[in-house]
């Protein structure tokens, strides 16, 4: 194997991203009949975390959402804290980091699809501080609320899947409440009100890029913050880089790829390496980083 | 580029959920077809389930054919000369307590219950041997009844069980439903915060049921099959929250059992008649909320005139 293969695998993996995509969304959300049916799976796949945000409570969900998971671990007044999703999440972060978000999350898809309706786009570069928000999200609204604002029987509430999460509505509450009626019965205010969270989400998706996954996603900031340490990273051969720049402008998580391989806002989602005219981008697997002479790392190393 | 790239996701995506809308349709259309005719040799669980409703509905006939008769035998029965041994056919179960209490009843009485008995047990067994055949076909049976078997006068029993309490007292489901005007059922478990935030509001309910003749029982989901940890964990949180009502339990791999396996939404709560059986839609999520209160109290109302009525 030398880097042209290496070359081509990228460029293979970064054109067929959309097709990847939908069949995450597709293993993530098996069950398919159930949505006529508004029932759950709950079978033994449901113990399981699946790597992308995917609301449990989707009729068609093979498995369980890691965030959501975790809060119901933490929430619960037997445990103060879940080492077996912890671990997990460490575990996925460590071999993909947010190449989950590029290519498995099936809520990244949807508001990839959103985005590409035909309308004038605009630029989240100026928006940067706002992607701190996320990890705001994931520390409050995921670990400590959950586990510190309890009952008197020692529960605490999944504070962002109650109060925040856009999928669980998507996912969940509209497919169960269109096929049951006793779900519909039980819609209140809470439903009005991340219903409108979630068409927010939807409207900025079509204007912006990934707008949810750049600055809400608690699932995307713990990605984030292994991203550096994770097996998959970008590398950028100098000797072939012209510094034209294209790959900075193509990027839609507005990471510069030759100054930051390993930045935590990108999703590896392969625009940069699609975009470069001399194919100085590439994806790599394997250990150490990205910016190191690139003679001997393949793709499958 | 990215438009025809789009087309051609949106496409995909749509087929694979057509595809899906095509495997729903054609089976609830095989159910309703079989519905039609119904095969006395099932091949699918639907046709099993349209031949199950079948049954039930002959054995209903049956039973509603001399209603004065029958409660004469349930109330026979509810003395507790004969009970409904785990398992043991239902038409064996009437024979008994007829055999046993055939003094209160004339010479001609009693062949009419026993030839009804005897078909009756027939029924049970054909429903036994296609509960083995197809296990799930009680539970299609439930969910698609309205669909295989007419909407008007095909009632949901409530899955019959025999457990025990939180303190380890027998609980008998036929015993418990015929002995309340109406009995309320709250599906719960200890580690469902809305579950748990509506059991002193549960704990109200019963007391004012009790006035009315009626009760609330718990099932806590955890405690299926007796499990220590659980029952011990839930006692805690009925005693924190001041819940004193009946919380029974039983084993998972009974018709009850199954019948938990497609409740998803907790807390649940099913209102039950005096025959056992359950009456309107259960009621999903908190009745803490205002409106959800409220509809559980419609269901209540209706079961207690109808018992008085």
């Amino acid at each position: 194997m030398d880097n042209k293969n290496s070359c081509r695998a990228s460029l293979l993996l970064a054109r067929f991203r959309g097709w990847v995509q939908a069949g995450a969304a597709l293993l993530t959300n098996l069950h398919l009949p159930n949505f006529f049916r508004g029932r759950l799976y709950q079978g033994a796949g449901k113990a399981v975390c699946v790597p992308g945000l995917n609301c449990y409570s989707c009729p068609a969900a093979s498995g369980a959402c890691p965030i959501g998971a975790f809060q119901a671990v933490v929430g619960s007044s037997k445990f103060r804290f879940s080492y077996y999703i912890t671990g997990t999440l460490i575990l996925l972060g460590v071999l993909l980091g947010r190449f989950i978000c590029g290519f498995l999350c099936p809520f990244g898809w949807f508001q990839e699809l959103l985005h590409k309706l035909p309308t004038k786009k605009l630029s989240t570069r100026k928006l940067r501080p706002l992607t701190y928000l996320k990890y705001a999200v994931l520390l409050v609204m995921v670990v400590l609320l959950p586990a510190l604002t309890v009952n008197e029987v020692g529960m605490g509430d999944p504070f962002f899947c109650k109060y925040l999460c856009p999928q669980g509505v998507l996912e969940g509450a509209i497919p169960l409440s269109l096929t049951n009626a006793g779900i519909r019965a039980a819609l209140g205010t809470l439903f009005t009100r991340k219903l409108s969270i979630l068409l927010t989400v939807a409207v900025l998706s079509v204007v912006f890029y990934r707008p949810f996954c750049k600055w809400l996603c608690p699932l995307g900031a713990f990605y984030a913050l292994l991203n550096k340490v994770s097996l998959f990273q970008m590398q950028v051969d100098p000797n072939k880089c012209i510094s034209c720049g294209k790959c900075a402008k193509a990027c839609q998580m507005d990471v510069d790829i030759t100054k930051t391989p390993n930045h935590t806002e990108c999703i590896r989602c392969g625009m940069c390496v699609r975009a470069c005219p001399t194919h100085a981008v590439a994806f790599r697997y394997g250990f150490g980083n990205g910016r190191q002479n690139t003679t001997e790392t393949t793709m499958e190393d | 580029m990215n438009m025809k790239k789009f087309a051609a996701l949106l496409l995909a995506a749509l087929m694979v959920l057509t595809l899906a809308a095509c495997g729903a349709a054609s089976s609830s259309a095989a159910g309703a077809a079989s519905g039609a005719a119904v095969t006395d040799d099932p091949q699918t669980t639907e046709e099993a389930a349209a031949l199950y409703a079948k049954l039930m509905d002959q054995e209903n006939a049956l039973l509603s054919e001399n209603t004065d008769l029958w409660d004469k035998v349930y109330l026979q029965a509810n003395k507790g000369m004969a009970m409904v041994e785990d398992g043991k056919n239902y038409g064996d179960f009437l024979l008994d307590t007829i055999e046993a209490a055939k003094s209160e009843f004339s010479a001609e009485e009693l062949e009419v219950l026993t030839k009804a008995a005897g078909e009756i047990r027939d029924i049970e067994n054909q429903l036994t041997a296609l509960e083995e055949k197809f296990p799930d076909c009680q539970q299609a049976y439930m969910n698609g009844g309205a669909s295989v078997s007419p909407e008007e006068g095909s009632l949901q029993k409530f899955p019959a069980f025999e457990g025990k309490d939180l303190d380890g007292n027998t609980v008998n489901s036929d015993d418990l439903f015929s002995a309340n005007a109406v009995t309320v059922v709250n599906f719960w478990f200890t580690a469902c915060k809305p579950c748990v935030g509506e059991l002193s509001d549960l704990d109200a309910l019963n007391r004012e049921l009790a006035e009315k003749g009626g009760a609330l029982i718990g099932i806590n989901t955890t405690t299926l099959n007796g499990d220590e940890a659980s029952i011990a964990e839930a006692k805690e949180v009925l005693a924190k929250k001041g819940a004193s009502y009946q919380n029974v339990y039983f084993d998972a791999s009974g018709a009850a059992g199954a019948f938990i396996q497609n409740i998803f939404a907790y807390p649940t709560t099913y209102v039950v008649d005096r025959s056992g059986n359950i009456v309107g839609d259960p009621i999903m999520g908190a009745i803490t909320e205002k409106n959800q209160a409220e509809a559980l109290q419609k269901l209540i109302d209706q079961a207690l005139a109808a018992d008085a009525g």
